[in-house]
């Protein structure tokens, strides 16, 4: 009897067996699948992280580019933050989410569409700065365009993160304990099994050994019986009967039909 | 006004401070906590220029009050301006009040906030500002509505660069010519820079034409050729027959040509070439006697000054120590 390790509570029969036996396969199976899910997520979360790092470095270059393309507006056309604010009256800048599929893991990514009409503020600086600010506006497009991008990455990045987690957290469950408690439970159930099966065995020796003397036992009374007639002067018929032989009537399975034994 | 000789090698914000206050600007910066912001300076010597500006101000007497009493009408302009943007999209225009520049308030200011609507607004700038005229000549309260705020505001200055210009004619005769001289300049880069800005905007020629100051070197066949003008090529060629404005667009390397991006490039160049000019001519203003246009000309080159301490300040926080010194030397 295999008492190491935790096992599940079932009665030790063989359709228990059987049973325990596919849940094994199916938890096996699921193992395998599970850890290639994985490999595949992990390889993408990778990817990911070399991305994002190059989107940072990136928008720390750009939003520098921009601050300082802002700094030359100052320089030639003044304070414009005001008036940029007032002539802006809806967003030209927009951003659409999609949806993106990784293993069965739902990723978001992000576009920036920059609307086809973004001339809002283009008289802004008309008389004095206006090439700048339109310059500025482009580079603070395209840093705005990395940010998206970054933020794309990143939202990918945090919940790729707590999926590998997970998925993680299931193979070792799997790997750890439910693999090695089914495994258990076979064992267990295997050896309940045969120790009921040697039970079995010595108790089926023990009755035909009982009926055997049973047997010899009654062949000795009918004998001395016989002697005694015979001594007496009587005469013993032999029942042949069909079939029957020298032999027929010690046969212990022509006596009749026993209720002990079943086969 | 000193030259900005201070060592370049200033790493930082403080030290640039330091290296300030062995100059004219002195302590300006002393009372500032650390660290110090390029706005916080920036704000500071416009205070120092506004103040400097005042005390003369209140020292002069006619006509030389007037004179400068037009000076400040150009930055009325922006405020004015400004607070009517306010109006129009119906923000409380006190707040404004701190975002106007110094050099244009006028004491009934505050007053322009009491208006509710564009009507209203319109009836008080009549009223109550030195602008009303301008105002009264381009624009009717209907326009203030339905036109684009730079629009009226390059109106409003075209009117009154044409009365600044009418005003100098009465004064004397140094007065007079070297202040033609620098207002023909001004308009002559308000017309071009409006022309090659407009490129690609939803502006039309005809608006663009009425943008356009009457006065100038440019008036009038540079100007109709520039009304006309489609691209860079055909502002170079409005431009061909005076022989300075010829050679910034030749410095500024737009070359015949050169539309697109390459224009684009340039003409950013080329306004460094217009501002260079400008300290040009105000510099020369000093070096005629008896006249009041050396009054101008301090306030721009004061206010250029201004310009390039921010800019200064600016590659120094943003560290691009590179381009520290592109910008337009005054003196």
């Amino acid at each position: 009897m295999s008492g190491t390790g935790p096992r599940e509570a079932v009665f030790p029969t063989r359709m228990n067996l059987t049973l325990t036996k596919t849940r094994l396969k199916g938890a096996q199976t699921g193992h395998s699948l599970l850890a290639k899910k994985r490999d595949a997520l992990t390889t993408r979360f990778r990817t990911i992280l070399k991305k994002v790092d190059e989107a940072k470095r990136l928008m720390g270059r750009v939003l520098q580019l921009a601050s300082f393309s802002l700094a030359e507006v100052t320089y030639t056309a003044g304070d414009i933050g005001y008036q940029v604010q007032e002539s802006v009256r809806k967003a030209s800048y927009t951003v659409q989410a999609k949806q993106e599929n990784v293993s069965g893991v739902v990723l978001p990514a992000f576009d920036g569409v920059r609307s086809k009409d973004a001339s809002d503020f283009n008289l802004t600086g008309l008389s004095r700065g206006g090439q700048q600010i339109q310059k500025c506006r482009d580079t603070y497009v395209k840093a705005v365009g990395t940010l998206v991008e970054l933020a794309s990455l990143q939202t990918a990045f945090t919940i790729l993160d707590e999926v590998i987690r997970a998925t993680n957290r299931r193979v070792n469950a799997i790997e750890h304990v439910v693999i090695p408690k089914l495994d258990n439970t076979i064992k267990y159930i295997n050896s309940e099994l045969d120790e009921m099966d040697r039970e079995e065995f010595f108790r089926l020796k023990k009755v035909q050994g009982k009926k055997k003397r049973d047997a010899e036992k009654n062949d000795e009374t009918r004998q001395g019986q016989n002697e005694d007639f015979r001594a007496q002067g009587g005469e013993v018929h032999r029942d042949e009967g069909i079939g029957g032989g020298v032999a027929g009537g010690a046969d212990m399975l022509d006596e009749g039909k026993d209720e002990d034994v079943i086969f | 006004m000193e030259a900005l000789g201070f060592n370049m090698s200033a790493g930082f914000l403080e030290d640039f401070r330091l290296q300030l206050s062995s100059t004219d600007y002195g302590n300006f910066l002393a009372n500032e906590p650390l660290p110090l912001s390029t706005a916080t300076i920036a704000d500071k010597a416009t205070e120092k220029l506004v103040s400097e500006f005042h005390y003369i101000r209140t020292n002069a007497v006619e006509p030389l009050a007037t004179f400068m009493d037009y000076i400040t009408y150009a930055y009325m302009i922006d405020n004015v301006i400004l607070l009517t943007l306010g109006t129009l999209h119906e923000r409380d225009t006190h707040e404004l009040l701190e975002r106007c520049h110094p050099l244009g308030v006028f004491d009934t200011m505050p007053a322009l906030c009491v208006a509710t609507n564009v009507e209203e607004l319109y009836h008080s700038v009549l009223v109550e500002t030195p602008l009303a005229p301008y105002f009264r000549d381009c624009l009717s309260a209907q326009d203030l509505d339905d036109l684009n705020i730079e629009i009226i505001r390059n109106s409003l200055y075209k009117s009154y660069l044409e009365d600044f210009h009418r005003f100098c004619q009465t004064l004397p005769a140094p007065t007079s010519e070297i202040m033609t001289r620098i207002l023909a300049f001004e308009a002559d880069r308000r017309t071009l820079n409006i022309t090659i800005n407009s490129f690609g905007t939803e502006l039309s020629k005809d608006q663009r034409a009425r943008l356009f100051p009457t006065i100038g070197r440019l008036y009038p066949e540079g100007n109709n050729a520039l009304a006309r003008a489609d691209d860079v090529d055909a502002v170079i060629a409005a431009v061909d027959h005076i022989a300075e404005y010829k050679t910034f667009f030749d410095k500024a390397g737009v070359s015949s040509g050169g539309a697109g991006t390459g224009a684009e490039e340039a003409s950013s160049s080329l306004e460094d070439e217009f501002f260079k000019h400008d300290v040009e001519l105000n510099k020369q203003s000093f070096l005629q006697q008896f006249q009041y246009s050396v009054f101008y000309s301090l306030i721009k080159l004061k206010e250029q000054e201004v310009r390039n301490l921010t800019w200064i300040a600016e590659c120094i926080a943003q560290d691009a120590k590179d381009r520290v010194n592109d910008y337009i030397p005054v003196f």
